[in-house]
């Protein structure tokens, strides 16, 4: 046990080390630096620094993707530092760093001149700039790395989406199982989706972004079976921003990934009925939660009776005030992984091609329209926090850029101050012309803007070719 | 850990790289012990519980073992094959028996690779446990991947191929429209710039939209601090749910959704198997909560049609069953539930007529007081709405449940059971006969008392005793022949004093002027050569006479007033004061 007590310390000694350097970067912002509250912030940046340097004989800052790492220890991102780790990123990624590392030795007055240098614009060469004024500074403990030598310790992009791949696909079969053998009345093999869902958990904490890619997959005919996996993709994702530690996160997976399970009792005609439907039909389809709750009693081979995976699929639709369905004569109060799932459900239905919804919405205006409309009956904080995993125009969005160059969200922006200014892969000239290697932009450099979101089936594009 | 690192991810390459070592051998013999001794603790965990010294000394040698290995290797990385583990293409353990083997166990469910790092003797006896799990998992079960995952060792890896996941493909995206020319669609985008769209609930989307200002405004999508504490309360307030309260209100709601009968059935039965599961945990709050709504849908008009009606019947009736509620008592009386009396109360009061013997039983064998109170109280409320049931009981194989629904009916003054008194009288248990008797004095009814007669000659004394006090008590003169017959009879005189009592005064009670006369020969009259009749004999007399409570009674008992025997004396003069013997 005494090495999972001296990594949890790492974790938390991390986390207060990033923090310390968030504010020292927000003082020295605002005040010059003899002021109070700076020096301060220096001399807790110092503390921090000094005490990990002591015990671990130097210290290396990476940060890779969208993690930091303090030497082999991977900081996880929760509710109380995913916006402080997004902005120092994002300090060290306009000088192109990629670690920063600190020797025994280290003094405070090298502090200040780093930070002041972090805040300054860069110019010419980013990092070999910095690097020099670096060289001219007293900080002589501190050195720096590029990104472009800082790589990801565990899986490197392509194998993180290879396996990402490998679990969407794993993870859509079981879906697709489950969900068939149920409507067929058939027992569940429970251990093929238990191990489903600890996939989609490993690969959300590993390497988050691929695997909220692979949601980008729309698959008319598969909508059911890929839409469950969405939704426990996005749960888990929205789960991790909430702190849920990985146990929870496996609840909150699977409850998301049985919510619609309800549905298999629902007439197939009624399911996959093109166009909207009559009365009744709607009747029979609101029957789907309470279904789900029933239907989950059948379901055998879990430890425990699946209580929370029963009230998931019961609730989701209820809306927060709940005035959606179904109606309660009872007490109740939706419960948080509820409304987790119902944002992720209505985020992967609303940006979907399904059968009683012909044209999905851009995924920038759902999160809009979840966000904003208080009649949906979403958590707005839940919304909120989503929006600090996609960002506000997330993976797969088509957008139009001020050079009215056409391109395809890659990836998010993890710093708050950007989340309007995503990655983006330019697919299209500006006169329309399709470009054969796609280039990628950083929109939060400043350089383009976008100024529209579009619909890819109106430009017959299939955003998924540009991210798997 | 619950993978390795890809570029350690090839079975072939990772383990046989030598790349951990540093070193120019391999240490085969070092690991080789090791696996052996794993081998033998992993025996040690099966035969011995954790606190033993031998189980002990076994996971102290396996760590000690890890300690040696770590000596020669910072990392013991090994792959697996289906009877044996390789460390650097060198065999370290192998087995041929796939019922003990220890790799066939991690082979099985696709490990391909294990690795321990320094730190796991921390972690050993969690691991052992494990391992254990996963020999004695069934078909139904979890598969060590699972469970490795939800153990989630610090200082264990293992690389695995997913069988499961094998040969699946990744779903196809819809296929595209074709593609339309993006020159004009965006010149048409273009001029479309800056047209506003209604979104609002059930509103069509466009599909083209200008960006917002609000899309520049991080207030509108970042969480300030107080957001961020309220969701940690939020998500605090989840852990803490209760659920399974929420789950059966939700199913509490639905059953009360009449016109869909087939999903109210679909309850009823779900409700029904939960009752167990409660139990079975101590829950019996939990199951009294189900109880009281079944019952309380149940009784109201319009929620259930007459099947579903018939549907909790069966299942109230089930749940009261003799099997269940016995098994249901001796889980209570053996502590494995706990349960307050008014928990348990209000669980027992929704048993129906068939629990009513095993109660019966339970209330009189247990010793706990308040337990014996629940149980009572239980019993009377199912007795007293079904008397056939209390009545059906008098023919039940166990005496001490006759006993006890026999003491009820006097109790619940059922009188429609005097028939079956009277028979109770005859019965074999004495217990049995004893309560007969004293359900007859409550009820009265001229069945039972008839039975009376009989019980006077009963074998047993005690019983003897009660049946004659019974008619006493009733004043039942019809028995007073046959009183007569046994207070002059030889068989008395050989009675104890409290039974002689018990005779002569149910005689006196009942008797009339032929008793008194009896009577007062047996206290002033002389025998042959001017005898008295034994000196216990007249004093019971007297007090018969006292009894008769009739003037020539007084008269014959002033009489011995001044009797020179003073047990004759006293006994006198207790009667003339009204007094009872004892």
């Amino acid at each position: 046990m005494r090495e999972r007590v001296e990594n949890t310390g790492l974790q938390e000694e991390g986390r207060k080390l990033l923090t310390a350097f968030f504010a020292a970067l927000r003082a020295l912002k605002l005040y010059p630096l003899e002021n109070v509250t700076v020096q301060q912030a220096i001399d807790e940046l110092h503390r921090q620094m000094a005490s990990i340097v002591a015990r671990e004989e130097g210290l290396e800052l990476r940060v890779v993707g969208d993690f930091f790492f303090l030497n082999e220890t991977r900081l996880r991102l929760d509710l109380s530092n995913f916006s402080t780790f997004g902005s120092f990123a994002s300090a060290l990624g306009e000088h192109e760093i990629g670690a920063v590392e600190v020797s025994a030795g280290i003094e405070r007055d090298e502090w200040a001149p780093f930070v002041s240098l972090l805040i300054r614009k860069p110019d010419g060469d980013p990092f070999d700039a910095f690097v020099q004024r670096l060289g001219q500074t007293p900080a002589k403990h501190i050195r720096v790395r590029p990104e472009k030598d800082v790589h990801e310790p565990e899986l490197e992009e392509e194998e993180a989406l290879a396996a990402a791949k490998r679990t969407y696909a794993q993870s859509v079969k079981v879906a697709s199982d489950v969900l068939t053998d149920m409507r067929l009345g058939r027992a569940v093999n429970v251990r093929k989706v238990k191990r489903a869902v600890q996939n989609i958990v490993d690969q959300v904490l590993n390497n988050e972004s691929s695997m909220v890619t692979m949601t980008t997959l729309r698959d008319f005919d598969e909508y059911t079976f890929t839409h469950s996996v969405n939704v426990s993709i996005f749960s888990v994702v929205i789960g991790q921003r909430l702190g849920l530690n990985k146990h929870q996160l496996y609840e909150l997976g699977l409850a998301a990934l049985f919510h619609d399970v309800g549905k298999s009792r629902v007439d197939v005609e009624i399911i996959n009925k093109p166009g909207s439907l009559a009365d009744d039909e709607w009747d029979q389809l609101k029957q789907h939660p309470t279904e789900g709750l029933l239907l989950l009693f059948q379901m055998h081979g879990f430890t425990d009776v699946p209580y929370r995976q029963m009230l998931v699929a019961y609730e989701h639709h209820m809306k927060k005030d709940l005035t959606g369905y179904p109606s309660n004569k009872r007490p109740r109060e939706m419960g948080l992984f509820s409304r987790i799932v119902a944002v992720a459900d209505g985020f992967d239905a609303g940006t979907s091609i399904r059968s009683y919804q012909y044209e999905p919405w851009p995924p920038d205006q759902v999160l809009r329209e979840m966000r904003d409309n208080p009649a949906r009956g979403f958590d707005p904080l839940i919304v909120k926090t989503f929006i600090t995993a996609t960002g506000v125009y997330p993976v797969g969005s088509l957008v139009i850029l001020d050079t009215y160059e056409l391109g395809v969200v890659v990836k998010a922006n993890q710093d708050p101050n950007h989340y309007h200014q995503p990655i983006v892969k330019v697919i299209s000239d500006e006169m329309g012309v399709p470009i054969d290697d796609p280039r990628s932009v950083d929109l939060s450099t400043g350089k383009h803007t976008i100024i529209k979101t579009t619909d890819p089936q109106k430009y017959g594009v299939r955003v998924s070719d540009y991210l798997i | 850990m619950t993978d390795f690192p890809d570029d350690q991810a090839d079975p072939q390459a990772a383990p046989d790289s030598g790349a951990e070592t540093g070193l120019d051998e391999v240490p085969v013999g070092v690991v080789r012990e090791l696996f052996l001794t794993l081998g033998k603790a992993l025996r040690a965990f099966q035969l011995y519980d954790e606190n033993n010294p031998v189980y002990k000394r076994f996971v102290s040698a396996l760590g000690q073992a890890f300690l040696g290995v770590w000596e020669e290797l910072e990392r013991l990385h090994v792959s697996v094959e289906e009877d044996r583990f390789l460390l650097m293409g060198e065999e370290v353990y192998k087995s041929d028996s796939r019922s003990d083997s220890l790799a066939f166990l991690f082979f099985k469910d696709g490990i391909r690779e294990i690795a321990f790092e320094p730190g796991i003797e921390e972690e050993l006896e969690a691991f052992l446990s494990l391992l254990q799990q996963a020999r004695s998992i069934g078909p139904e079960g979890d598969d060590l991947l699972t469970l490795l995952w939800d153990a989630d060792f610090r200082h264990f890896n293992y690389h695995y191929i997913d069988v499961l996941a094998e040969g699946v493909e990744l779903p196809e995206a819809h296929p595209p429209e074709e593609r339309a020319g993006l020159t004009q669609v965006l010149e048409g985008e273009m001029g479309e710039e800056g047209e506003e769209d209604e979104t609002g609930d059930g509103a069509e989307a466009s599909s083209d939209q200008p960006i917002s200002r609000d899309d520049f405004n991080p207030t509108l999508y970042s969480l300030d601090p107080r957001e961020r504490q309220l969701l940690e309360e939020e998500l605090a307030k989840e852990m803490g749910r209760d659920l399974r309260r929420d789950v059966l209100r939700a199913l509490f709601d639905r059953l009360e959704e009449s016109g869909r009968p087939d999903r109210q059935s679909e309850i009823v039965e779900i409700l029904g198997s939960l009752i167990p599961n409660f139990l079975s945990r101590g829950e019996v709050r939990s199951a009294s909560e189900v109880l009281d709504t079944i019952s309380l849908v149940r009784n109201q008009e319009e929620i259930l049609d007459g099947e579903l009606k018939k549907q909790v019947d069966t299942l109230l009736n089930d749940l009261s069953s003799p099997e269940t509620v016995a098994e249901l008592l001796r889980a209570l009386e053996a502590g494995s539930i706990q349960a307050t009396p008014e928990a348990l109360g209000g669980f027992l009061r929704h048993l129906r007529t068939g629990a009513l013997g095993e109660l019966l039983r339970a209330s009189q064998t247990v010793e706990d007081p308040a337990f014996k109170e629940t149980l009572n109280q239980a019993v009377l409320g199912i007795a007293t709405t079904s008397a056939e049931a209390l009545i059906d009981l008098l023919d039940h194989e166990d005496d001490l449940v006759v006993a006890a629904a026999t003491r009820l009916i006097g109790v619940l003054n059922v009188a429609a059971a005097g028939p079956k008194l009277a028979g109770l009288m005859r019965h074999p248990d004495p217990n049995v006969r004893l309560a007969a008797i004293g359900s007859a004095v409550t009820l009265k009814v001229s069945d039972a008392v008839a039975g009376l007669q009989l019980a006077i000659t009963d074998p047993d004394r005690e019983i003897r005793i009660e049946a004659a006090r019974a008619i006493g008590t009733l004043a039942n003169r019809p028995a007073a022949e046959k009183l007569r017959s046994i207070v002059v009879g030889k068989e008395i005189r050989q009675a104890d004093l409290t039974e002689k009592i018990a005779f002569f005064e149910a005689y006196g009670l009942v008797g009339d002027a032929e008793a008194m006369s009896v009577l007062d020969r047996f206290l002033n009259g002389k025998r042959l050569w001017g005898r008295r009749a034994p000196s216990e004999m007249r004093a019971c007399a007297a007090l018969a006479l006292g009894k008769l409570n009739k003037p020539k009674a007084e008269e014959s008992l002033k009489k011995a007033i001044n009797d020179e025997d003073p047990v004759v004396r006293n006994a006198v003069q207790k009667a003339l004061r009204g007094e009872d013997a004892e």
